[in-house]
C-alpha cells in the first residue's frame, strides 16, 4: 500500500516502463513457481499433521470419558496416531523449510543478476544522479528484504489461515455455538486494528521515518567532518547537533509508541491463550451446565480453539517485515524502470575519428541549461584543451563525448555519425576517458589497467604502465603487478590517476578525453598527463580539460568556455597575443605566480 | 545478552531494566500459574459435576484479571524503558563518537557509523521493547506449567521436566553455531555490496570492454558466494530448529503416551490426565516460538556486540597533570609511526623554529600529510615524541593544543549550515567586524557577494553547495580568524582552477604571517613560500635545505621538479612559446626569503 503511493509519485515513470518492470520481476520469478507450490504443499501437509495430536488427546477424551468399559486397543491406535502425526509434521515442515530457504538463495541470486545487467544498460549519467551506495543498497539489502515473503511466507501462510480454517470447520460440526463464542477474542482484535491505522499514526509513522533519516545524516556529518570538528574544538557543536537529531528522533519514536502501544497490548490480551481459553471455558460451563453440549465436546475447542487467533496474530506480527518488503521490492521495481539507454536498431560504424559537436544544448534540469549552443570540431591528430571558469560547462561538456548523457538538442557527430546511431560497445571502444574521479577494482593491478582490453598481454600492460609513470611504483611491490589494489595495497590519488592513464593508453582509443585532475597533481602524474596528449599516432582526437599552463601550452587548440558557450577559440599562443577573454583568464592567474616569486 | 545489553547501555541504566525483566518474569509465571486452575475446571466440567467448576472458573476468570494487569504493565514498562535507554544510548554514543581519536575514523567506519546510528541502534533498543517478553514468556510460562503438573501428578511433571534442560541446551547450541554464520554472512555482505558498487562505479570502463554484456566475473562470483553462505547458513539453522521441535514434540507424545497408560491402570482420573494434555499444549507452542526470537534476537545481538565495540575503544588519554607549550617551536624527536604493519614515519627527526615556514615535499605516500596529523594529535606516536613549544603533546590538554593550531585541509569539509556558521567555526565569540575582515582576507567577500543569500548562504552537506575553490576560501577565513600561531596547510591549492588558485594563495600569503607553518606542497608556487623544504620518502627526511639549496644539490628533490616541467618523451611537435611561461619564469627566479 505504502509502496504504491510512494512509485506513484515517483516522478510518474511511464506506464510502459512499470509494466516492463513487472514483466521483468515475474520473469524472473517464474522458473522457480513449481518449487514455490512444492514449498507450500510440503507446508500444508506437515500444518494438518500437526493436528493429528491434538485430535488424537480429543479421542482419547472421548474414549476414557465415556461410560462403560474402555477399549484398550482403541487407546493404543489413538495414541500411535498422534505420535505419527507429530513426526509427520516434523517432517514435512522441516523439508518445507529447508526448499523455502534454498529457493529464496536462488531467488535473490537471480534478482541480484538482473538488477547488475540492467544497471549494465542504464545511460551512465543516469548514476551521476544516485548516490552508488544506495543502488548497491538495492542489490544487497532490498534484494535480502524480500527473503520473508519466499522462505518464510509460505510457512506462515499457511499456519496462520489453512489450519485455522480446517479447525473452524472441524469445531463447527461439533458445536457450532461455542465455536462463534471461541470467536469473541478474535472478533475483539480485530475490531481494534483501524485504531493502528488512523491518519494521526500513519502520520506519526512518516515522522518517524524522516527522524530516522535526519539522524543518519547528522552522524555522517558528524563522523565525515570529524577532522574539522577537532582541528576546531567543534566538536561539541556537532556533538549537539547529533543529540539534538536523537532527541528528536526518540520523542518522535515515543509518541508513536505511545500512540499504538495501549491498543497493540489490548490486541495482545484480547489473543493471549489464558484470555481465549476464559472465553471458551466460560462458554463451555453454560452449554453444559445447561445440558446443551457433551462435556467430552469441550476438548477440541480448548486444543484447537486458540489456534482460531493465528490469522490476526500472524497480521500484527508479519506486518512490518511485510510492510519493509514491500518498500524494497518498490524499489528494485523502481531499477527495473529505468529504460536503458537506448540501442540503435542500424547501428552504424564511425568512418574516421573527426569529432562534431553541432549546436549542442544540454540542461541536468529543464530550467538550466549548462551548456548553451557549443559548435566544436575535434580534428584527428590534434589536441584541443579546454579552460574556463568552474561551473563553465567543461565537465558537461566532456561527459557527453563517451555519452554519460545526450544532448538536449544538436548532436555530436564521431566520423560523421550521430553518437546515438553507433552500438554503445562501438562507442566505448573508440571514446576511452580519464576524468577525476577514478575507481580501481579490488583486482590485480595488471586486471585494472587492462579493464578494457580483457586479452591484453602483460607486455602492453608493462608498456602502458611504464608511459604512465606508475611501471617503478608497480615493481616496488613485492607482487608486483599481481598485487591487488584495496587488499594488498592502497594507492594514493596520483597513483591511482596514472593507473587510469595507463588504463586508457592501452586501450589506444581514436578518441581519449582526458580531464587533467588537479586533486592528485604530483610531478610524475603530471607527466603521465603530458605523455598521453603528446601520443598523436593513429591520428588520435584528443579533448583535454586543462588546469596548468603547461598542458595549454602543449594543445593545438585552446578553446574557452565560459557560461555554457565558448568565447574564443584558437592557437595558445595567438590567443595570448589577442589579449582577449583567455588572455585575461591566465592574467588574472598570473598574480599568484607573480606573488609567489615575489 | 543481558549482561552485554546492561554493559553497552551503561550501569545506570540497569536498574530500571532489571525492574522490567523482573516484571516480565512476573507476569509470565502469573500466567502459569493460572493455568493451574484449569485442572479443577476440567475435572468439574469432565467429571460430571459441571456446577463446581463455577467457582473455580470465577477465580480463572480474577487470575486471568490479574495476568492482564501485569501483561500491560510490564508491555509498557518495555517501550518505556525501550525509549529511555534509546536516548542514553544515542548520548552515550554521540559521548563516544566526540572524543575518539581522528585516527580511528577511516573511510569504511563512517558508513559503518551511520547505519550503526540509526537502524542499528534501534534494532537494538526493539529487543528490550518487542523480543525480551515474548523470550521470557517463552522459558518461564512453560516452566511454570511444568511445576503446576508436578504438583497434579509426579510422573507426568517428571516427564515433561526432562525437556528443560534439552531445550535449554539445543537453544544456547543453535545460538553459537548461528553467530558464526552470520558472522559470515555479514562478511559476504559486506563483500558483495563492495563489489556492486565498484562495479557501478567503473561502469563506463567495463562497458568500453565489453564487460557488462557478459556476466562481470569479480560480482558474480560475490553474489554466488553470497547465496552460497545463505545455504550453508539454512544447513547450520536446521538442526536446532529440527531438534527444539524434536523434542518438544517428544515430550508431548511421551506425556500422551504415559498419560493414556496411567488413566487406563486408574491411577489418575481421566479428567485429570486430559487437564495436563491441555497444559502440555500450552507448554509446547511458547517453547516452538523460540526458534524464531532466537533468530531475531541474533539479529540485535550483533548490534549490541558492534556498539559495544565502539563504546569500548579507548580515546587518546588525556594527560593527568597538563602542562602548556612554552612558545611556537615544533620538534619531531625520533618519530616512527605505523598504520597498520606498514611503517608511516621511519625513526624522524625535525625541529622548526618558532616563525618559520617549512615546506613538506615527496612523493604520493611518503608520510607527509601524516607528519601534520601527528602534530595536531589526529594519532599518537609509535615511538619518540612530537613537541610543541617543548612540551610533548600528549602532555598538552587536547584543547590547549587545538587552540594552538590551525589547519587547512586539501579536501574542505563544510557543516550544514550558513557561510557564517562554517567561519565563525574558528572563534565562535568573534566579533562581526573581525569575522567581516577575514572574509575579505579570504577572498571570500567577493564569493558572498555572488550568493543570492550572502553570508546566510546555507552550504548544503559536506558544503557541496559551492566549488571546490569557494569551500576552500571558507576554510582559509576560518583559519584566519581562529589566529593560532601555528598554521598547518594540507596541499591547500593542489585541487583549485588558476583563479581560485590565485585567490586562495592571497588568502594563505595573509595566513602564513608572523606564524609557525608546515605545509605539504605538491606545487612549487607554494613551495616557493617556505624558509626551508623538506623532502620526505619512506617516512624519512632524506634532503632539508632551502629550495634553491635544494635545486641546486640535483639531488631527489632536483628531479622530483624537473620531472614535471620537462616536455614528454616523444613529443613531436614543439611546444607553443607562451610569453612569460610561468613554468620557466619561477625556475628561473629565485624565492627570497621575504620573513622578517
Amino acid at each position: 500500500m505504502t509502496a504504491t503511493v510512494q512509485v506513484g509519485t515517483r516522478s510518474a515513470p511511464a506506464p510502459d516502463d512499470a509494466a516492463a518492470a513487472r514483466r521483468a520481476m515475474s520473469r524472473l520469478l517464474r522458473p522457480h513457481l513449481w518449487r514455490f507450490a512444492l514449498v507450500i504443499v510440503l507446508q500444508v501437509i506437515g500444518a494438518l499433521a500437526g493436528l493429528a495430536p491434538l485430535l488424537a488427546v480429543v479421542e482419547l477424551g472421548r474414549t476414557l470419558l465415556s461410560p462403560g468399559v474402555v477399549d484398550h486397543g482403541h487407546v493404543r491406535t489413538v495414541v500411535v496416531a498422534g505420535a505419527v502425526g507429530l513426526f509427520v509434521r516434523l517432517l514435512f515442515t522441516a523439508a518445507s523449510s529447508g526448499v523455502g530457504h534454498l529457493l529464496d538463495g536462488q531467488v535473490q541470486l537471480s534478482f541480484r543478476r538482473a538488477l547488475a545487467a540492467r544497471l549494465g544498460r542504464v545511460p551512465i549519467g543516469w548514476f551521476s544522479g544516485r548516490r552508488t551506495g544506495e543502488l548497491a543498497k538495492v542489490v544487497g539489502e532490498d534484494v535480502s528484504a524480500v527473503h520473508p515473503f519466499i522462505a518464510h511466507a509460505p510457512g506462515e501462510l499457511v499456519s496462520a489461515f489453512v489450519v485455522p480454517l480446517v479447525s473452524l470447520v472441524y469445531l463447527l460440526t461439533i458445536d457450532w455455538r461455542l465455536t462463534l463464542i471461541t470467536l469473541i477474542p478474535v472478533v475483539l482484535a480485530v475490531a481494534l486494528i483501524p485504531a493502528l491505522m488512523t491518519p494521526n499514526r500513519l502520520r506519526e509513522q512518516q515522522e518517524f521515518d524522516a527522524a530516522m533519516g535526519r539522524i543518519a545524516s547528522s552522524v555522517v556529518e558528524f563522523v565525515q567532518g570529524i577532522s574539522v570538528v577537532k582541528a576546531f574544538g567543534g566538536a561539541d557543536r556537532a556533538h549537539r547537533a547529533f543529540i539534538t537529531a536523537a532527541d528528536d528522533f526518540v520523542s518522535i519514536f515515543t509518541r508513536w509508541v505511545r500512540g499504538v502501544s495501549a491498543v497493540a497490548a489490548g490486541m495482545q490480551l484480547a489473543l493471549s491463550p489464558p484470555f481465549v481459553l476464559l472465553v471458551v471455558l466460560t462458554g463451555g460451563t453454560a452449554l453444559i451446565t445447561t445440558g446443551g453440549m457433551a462435556p467430552a465436546d469441550l476438548l477440541p475447542f480448548l486444543l484447537l480453539g486458540l489456534g482460531l487467533t493465528a490469522p490476526v496474530a500472524a497480521l500484527g506480527h508479519g506486518f512490518d517485515d511485510a510492510q519493509a518488503a514491500r518498500r524494497a521490492l518498490g524499489r528494485i521495481r523502481d531499477v527495473f524502470e529505468v529504460p536503458p539507454l537506448p540501442e540503435p536498431a542500424h547501428p552504424v560504424a564511425p568512418r574516421h575519428h573527426r569529432v562534431e559537436l553541432r549546436g549542442v544544448r544540454f540542461g541536468y534540469h529543464d530550467d538550466h541549461e549548462v551548456l548553451r549552443g557549443i559548435d566544436l570540431v575535434l580534428e584527428p591528430g590534434t589536441v584541443t584543451a579546454l579552460v574556463g571558469p568552474s561551473g563553465s560547462g567543461k565537465s558537461t561538456l566532456v561527459q557527453l563525448l563517451p555519452r554519460f548523457f545526450d544532448p538536449t538538442h544538436g548532436a555530436i557527430l564521431l566520423g560523421g555519425v550521430d553518437l546515438r546511431e553507433i552500438s554503445s560497445r562501438e562507442l566505448h571502444r573508440m571514446v576511452s576517458f580519464v576524468f577525476q574521479d577514478v575507481r580501481l577494482l579490488r583486482a590485480s593491478l595488471a586486471d585494472n589497467i587492462a579493464l578494457a582490453v580483457p586479452h591484453a598481454d602483460l607486455d602492453d600492460v608493462v608498456r602502458a604502465a611504464k608511459l604512465a609513470n606508475i611501471h617503478h611504483r608497480i615493481l616496488e611491490l613485492p607482487r608486483g603487478y599481481d598485487t591487488v589494489v584495496g587488499a594488498e595495497i592502497n594507492l594514493s590519488g596520483g597513483e591511482t590517476q596514472r593507473i587510469a592513464i595507463a588504463r586508457a593508453l592501452l586501450a589506444d582509443p581514436p578518441v581519449l578525453v582526458l580531464d587533467e585532475a588537479t586533486a592528485f597533481a604530483d610531478p610524475q602524474t603530471e607527466q603521465a598527463v603530458r605523455r598521453s596528449l603528446a601520443i598523436r599516432a593513429h591520428d588520435r582526437t584528443t579533448l583535454v580539460i586543462a588546469h596548468r599552463l603547461e598542458t595549454v601550452a602543449d594543445a593545438d587548440t585552446v578553446v574557452m568556455l565560459e557560461n555554457g558557450t565558448i568565447t574564443e577559440r584558437g592557437r595558445p599562443g595567438e590567443l595570448l597575443a589577442q589579449r582577449g577573454r583567455f588572455a585575461e583568464f591566465w592574467r588574472s592567474h598570473r598574480p599568484a605566480t607573480a606573488g609567489g616569486s615575489r | 545478552m543481558i549482561g552485554l545489553l546492561l554493559r553497552v547501555l551503561g550501569h545506570e541504566y540497569a536498574q530500571p531494566m532489571r525492574r522490567t525483566v523482573a516484571l516480565m518474569v512476573t507476569t509470565a509465571i502469573a500466567e502459569g500459574l493460572s493455568y493451574a486452575l484449569l485442572v479443577p475446571v476440567l475435572r468439574a466440567l469432565l467429571g460430571g459435576t459441571p456446577e463446581a467448576a463455577v467457582p473455580w472458573l470465577v477465580a480463572f476468570g480474577f487470575a486471568v484479571a490479574v495476568y492482564a494487569a501485569l501483561r500491560y504493565r510490564s508491555d509498557l514498562s518495555g517501550f518505556r524503558v525501550g525509549t529511555t535507554l534509546l536516548r542514553g544510548m544515542y548520548h552515550r554514543l554521540g559521548g563516544q563518537l566526540a572524543r575518539l581519536p581522528i585516527g580511528w575514523y577511516d573511510a569504511s567506519r563512517i558508513g559503518e557509523l551511520s547505519v550503526l546510528a540509526s537502524r542499528g541502534l534501534l534494532q537494538a533498543m526493539s529487543v528490550l521493547a518487542h523480543l525480551l517478553a515474548p523470550l521470557v514468556s517463552a522459558f518461564v510460562t512453560p516452566l511454570t506449567i511444568v511445576v503446576v503438573v508436578l504438583a497434579f501428578n509426579w510422573q507426568l511433571g517428571l516427564a515433561a521436566l526432562i525437556a528443560a534442560p534439552v531445550v535449554t541446551a539445543i537453544h544456547i547450541w543453535t545460538g553459537r553455531s548461528m553467530a558464526a554464520t552470520d558472522v559470515e554472512h555479514a562478511e559476504r555482505d559486506r563483500e558483495a555490496s563492495g563489489r556492486v558498487i565498484e562495479y557501478l562505479q567503473a561502469q563506463p570502463v567495463l562497458r568500453a570492454g565489453g564487460r557488462t554484456t557478459e556476466r562481470f566475473r569479480l560480482l558474480d562470483d560475490s553474489l554466488r558466494e553470497m547465496q552460497r553462505t545463505s545455504r550453508r547458513g539454512v544447513l547450520s539453522m536446521l538442526p536446532g530448529a529440527l531438534g527444539l521441535a524434536l523434542t518438544v514434540q517428544a515430550m508431548f507424545t511421551l506425556l500422551l503416551f504415559l498419560g493414556a497408560y496411567l488413566a487406563l491402570r486408574g491411577d489418575i482420573g481421566a479428567p485429570e490426565v486430559l487437564a495436563i494434555l491441555v497444559l502440555a499444549t500450552r507448554c509446547a507452542d511458547p517453547l516452538l516460538s523460540l526458534s524464531n526470537i532466537g533468530g531475531q534476537l541474533r539479529g540485535a545481538r550483533n548490534e549490541l556486540v558492534r556498539l559495544d565495540e565502539v563504546l569500548r575503544t579507548q580515546p587518546l588519554p588525556e594527560p593527568r597533570q597538563p602542562i602548556r607549550p612554552a612558545g611556537h617551536d615544533l620538534e619531531f624527536d625520533s618519530v616512527t609511526f605505523r598504520h597498520g604493519d606498514r611503517t608511516v614515519i621511519d625513526d624522524l627527526s625535525l625541529s622548526v623554529p618558532a616563525r618559520q615556514r617549512l615546506a613538506v615535499v615527496g612523493p604520493s605516500g611518503a608520510g607527509k600529510t601524516t607528519l601534520l596529523r601527528l602534530l595536531a594529535r589526529f594519532y599518537d606516536v609509535d615511538a619518540g615524541a612530537v613537541r610543541v613549544g617543548g612540551a610533548d603533546v600528549r602532555a598538552i590538554a587536547s584543547e590547549v593544543l587545538t587552540a594552538q593550531i590551525a589547519v587547512v585541509f586539501q579536501d574542505v569539509y563544510l557543516f550544514d549550515g550558513t557561510i557564517e556558521d562554517n567561519v565563525r567555526l574558528g572563534r565562535p565569540d568573534a566579533p562581526a567586524a573581525e569575522v567581516r575582515a577575514v572574509a575579505t582576507a579570504a577572498q571570500l567577500d567577493e564569493v558572498i557577494e555572488r550568493l543570492p543569500l550572502g553570508w546566510a548562504t546555507n552550504v548544503g552537506e559536506g558544503g557541496t553547495r559551492l566549488s571546490g575553490g569557494e569551500r576552500q576560501r571558507v576554510s582559509i577565513a576560518r583559519a584566519l580568524l581562529k589566529n593560532a600561531p601555528i598554521v598547518l596547510l594540507d596541499e591547500v591549492t593542489s585541487a583549485l582552477d588558476p583563479v581560485n588558485e590565485a585567490a586562495v594563495h592571497e588568502g594563505v600569503a595573509r595566513l602564513m604571517a608572523g606564524r609557525t607553518v608546515v605545509m605539504v606542497a605538491h606545487r612549487m608556487r607554494t613551495v616557493q613560500r617556505a624558509d626551508r623544504v623538506v623532502f620526505v620518502d619512506g617516512g624519512r627526511i632524506v634532503e632539508d635545505g632551502s629550495h634553491d639549496e635544494l635545486l641546486r644539490r640535483r639531488g631527489r628533490y632536483a628531479e622530483f621538479w624537473n620531472i614535471s616541467v620537462t616536455p614528454a618523451a616523444g613529443e613531436q611537435l614543439t611546444p607553443v612559446a607562451l610569453p612569460a611561461a610561468p613554468s620557466g619564469s619561477n625556475r628561473s627566479s629565485p624565492a627570497p626569503s621575504s620573513g622578517p
